[in-house]
């Protein structure tokens, strides 16, 4: 029972890392609680904000809380710029 | 029902090459418009040797096709084409090319500005600017989507 994290743009060089998996039984069990955690721990060393990071489960962004399930790809990242 | 194709390419983008076979698959359309962005060799830091574009496989592919997808159900388009590079870009390489094929000229127009404003900062892909400052150091910059881009947006969107 496990989650894959991404991390992408400034998100992933703050976090010093493109992914890792958790057990879903660390992650808190939604998106915003797995964020947290994620801000606590991985993103600390960079010292980003949650209100920097941008989110996705399954590659489809998501602004607010969402309960995380077995097998879920989870994606923090920053600000969109193409063009 | 328009004809749609998105491409998110690593290799170079020849936006001539991809013109010229839009225009032959569009043969019979009464207006085509085309637009090319370039890297800039120079910004407000300095020397710019290259962009790198990260990107989300699956995702970025479908945030370009969504946006052209909007883009057909706005105006009355025959023809979109949509090509953005991801990965390294080189100064003077294009970035980006977007092409729009109508029976009148201003859906075309208004299509392909439509098409870059939404690309700016919609796309999922996140642009880093690097190169050499005036003093001789070197810069490696993530670049945020400017209020101008929102202000932009927002054009299509009062």
């Amino acid at each position: 029972m496990t989650v894959d994290i991404l991390f992408f743009g400034k998100v992933a060089d703050k976090a010093g890392i493109r992914q890792l998996k958790m057990e879903l039984s660390d992650t808190g069990g939604s998106l915003l609680a797995l964020r947290d955690k994620a801000l606590g721990t991985v993103f600390a060393a960079g010292g980003l904000d949650a209100t920097q990071v941008q989110m996705s489960v399954n590659q489809v962004r998501v602004t607010g809380d969402m309960p995380l399930s077995d097998g879920d790809e989870v994606a923090f990242f920053s600000a969109f710029s193409g063009g | 029902m328009a004809a749609i194709e998105t491409l998110l390419l690593q290799e170079a983008l020849d936006g001539q090459a991809l013109y010229a076979r839009f225009i032959a698959a569009n043969r019979l359309s009464g207006a085509l418009v085309s637009f090319s962005g370039r890297v800039r060799d120079t910004s407000a830091t300095g020397a710019v040797s290259h962009l790198y574009l990260d990107w989300y496989p699956g995702m970025t592919e479908r945030s370009l096709a969504d946006i052209a997808a909007a883009a057909a159900d706005r105006f009355e388009v025959e023809a979109l084409l949509v090509a953005h590079r991801c990965g390294e870009v080189r100064a003077g390489e294009e970035i980006v090319f977007v092409a729009a094929a109508s029976a009148h000229r201003r859906a075309a127009f208004e299509a392909a500005d439509y098409l870059m404003d939404r690309l700016k900062s919609e796309a999922a892909l996140w642009k880093r600017e690097v190169g050499t400052t005036l003093e001789g150091g070197g810069f490696d910059d993530w670049i945020e989507p400017t209020q101008k881009d929102s202000a932009d947006l927002k054009r299509w969107n009062p």
